[in-house]
């Protein structure tokens, strides 16, 4: 294992130290774990919290900020947090008009998200709504897309609904808005090279040199097959492929587009493939607006990437192209 | 009979004993079908819920929700988080009937709501030998109860439902990966509920 570490039980909490420190403006950390914005917003608003396990930033905590997030809790690297650290962080942002969750479909995410919730309620009479992450394809038949994981996607939900909110918007249309943009949003990812835990200190997975995981998860789950390492527009196309029947797009529609580092793949190689899914997208009669290519949702170092497609109507395109700002995300 | 909530504070404790006695067979129980924790767990929130016992108030619905609270602060595991439900839901049940001091004939409807609500939080189901059949099985058996009799009838219980199900395959939780090996072998969520029982 290289990784700059001091000792790999303070990894989280040097990760999260460091980060309100080199962004001061935009975060701050008033208990352990719990990231809300520096600055609370000036007026009522309805809240959004999401959280999870570290090792993927920019998520969970790097998209609290104006537009977006109002606060994220943080667990161990691919662990959930507490329900109790969720209940205060539902707390701490909770300004009377509710509180969307918003977060990834990962079983103790949502055993624990879903506790918090009961707490508040029974303590404050805080309402809050669920709307979960299921954009990864590969995860769950359509049939069973309720069972999904949410993987790099959910950055639309939490843009969209961090718009909607923005405009005093009720809990119940926030609510309305992510869900249809995740219910708008597919994702697939492709793997190369795995990653390794800090506290586990070997890789979670092996990938053979020169093969690639098609579909794999953002923890290691497995893809749907192993292969050799294909050409970028052979892998582009493949996942578009992958994509494409469950959105049906058509001549004249509009989509965004987020070609995502899994943390290792540099900007190069997302460019790469950009330039076939915007020769697809051409070929379809379908725009693109706000593409987005860098790291978004990472696994630590692994090597790979994801492709999401994010089908717009007029409101989600209004609220996609909104102002907001985080360290990390900028409109 | 109404029970005192002062005998709820000492009924922590002595809980909060029982599991830390039974730390290490409760963890070798586990071992042999998931992460091998549970008796960690059981000890770690258990002892929480007994130190803030101190601070409990004398409505049940608030007591049981601090319970459910000192458990999601202890314990981040899944069991943990299950136990924390079924507290929550009878801090619930309380709180929605207007109760503020238990009486025996409360403990078979609260006992149904946890089950229920550990059923809910954790995607299961009764029937699969999980900590739900044996707490379905106390609901069910203290519903039938004399009153004289409610700690005997607990414990004859969970001893009938571990008889019941120990010769069936698990079909929940990490347990299920090891369905084969699992038959012949008591639950360990529901030896856990046994070292409660047993302690009350």
């Amino acid at each position: 294992m290289k990784k700059f570490l001091n000792k790999p039980e303070d990894y989280v909490d040097e990760m999260l130290a460091g980060m309100c420190l080199a962004h001061p403006n935009y975060y701050k950390q008033p208990i352990p774990r719990l990231i809300c914005r520096a600055t609370k917003p000036k007026y009522e608003k309805v809240a959004i919290v999401t959280g999870g396990g570290s090792g993927h930033l920019p998520l969970f905590t790097g998209y609290v900020g104006e537009g977006l997030l109002d606060a994220a809790s943080i667990g161990d690297v691919f662990a959930s947090p507490s329900s109790d650290l969720m209940t205060n962080t539902i707390k701490e942002v909770d300004q009377g008009k509710g509180v969307l969750l918003l977060y990834g479909n990962y079983g103790g995410d949502v055993m624990n998200f879903d506790m918090a919730s009961e707490n508040v309620e029974f303590e404050d009479d805080t309402q809050c709504m669920t709307v979960l992450g299921t954009d990864d394809i590969v995860s769950a038949p359509y049939a069973e897309r309720g069972k999904r994981r949410g993987v790099a996607g959910i950055i639309y939900a939490y843009k969209t609904a961090g718009a909607m909110a923005e405009t005093g918007a009720s809990l119940e249309d926030v609510t309305r808005v992510a869900q249809k943009t995740v219910d708008m949003t597919r994702t697939m990812g492709c793997a190369l090279t795995p990653c390794t835990l800090p506290r586990v200190g070997e890789p979670t997975f092996s990938i053979p040199e020169g093969k690639m995981e098609m579909g794999m998860g953002i923890h290691g789950e497995p893809g749907i097959h192993k292969s050799e390492l294909k050409t970028a527009n052979e892998i582009a196309d493949e996942i578009i492929d992958n994509l494409l029947p469950e959105l049906e797009l058509k001549p004249g529609n509009e989509v965004s587009v987020l070609v995502n580092s899994l943390g290792a793949t540099p900007l190069e190689e997302l460019y790469i493939l950009y330039n076939r899914i915007s020769e697809r997208m051409s070929e379809l009669g379908v725009s693109i607006v706000l593409p987005l290519v860098g790291r978004y949702v990472t696994s630590m170092e692994m090597t790979g990437a994801s492709i999401s497609l994010c089908k717009l109507d007029e409101e989600m395109k209004e609220l996609l192209l909104a102002p907001a700002e985080c360290a990390f995300w900028k409109v | 009979m109404k029970i005192d909530n002062r005998a709820l504070i000492e009924c922590a404790q002595r809980l909060a004993q029982a599991c830390r006695e039974n730390e290490t067979a409760l963890c070798e129980a586990d071992a042999r079908l998931g992460d091998g924790d549970l008796g960690l767990t059981m000890s770690t929130g258990w002892r929480a819920i007994a130190s803030d016992s101190d601070e409990w108030s004398d409505d049940c619905s608030k007591i049981f929700f601090q319970v459910s609270k000192s458990l999601q602060r202890s314990c981040a595991s899944s069991f943990g988080t299950l136990q924390a439900t079924g507290f929550m839901s009878a801090a619930k049940y309380c709180k929605s009937n207007n109760l503020t001091q238990l009486s025996h004939h409360d403990l078979a409807p609260i006992l149904d709501c946890a089950w229920k609500a550990m059923a809910d939080r954790g995607k299961g189901e009764l029937g699969k030998k999980s900590v739900l059949d044996i707490i379905y099985g106390l609901s069910i058996d203290l519903a039938k109860a004399d009153i004289v009799d409610y700690k005997v009838a607990a414990k004859q219980s969970v001893d009938r439902v571990l008889a019941e199900y120990r010769d069936r395959p698990n079909g929940l939780g990490r347990a299920r990966m090891f369905a084969e090996k699992s038959i012949g072998v008591d639950d360990p969520g529901m030896l856990a509920v046994k070292v409660l029982v047993n302690a009350v």
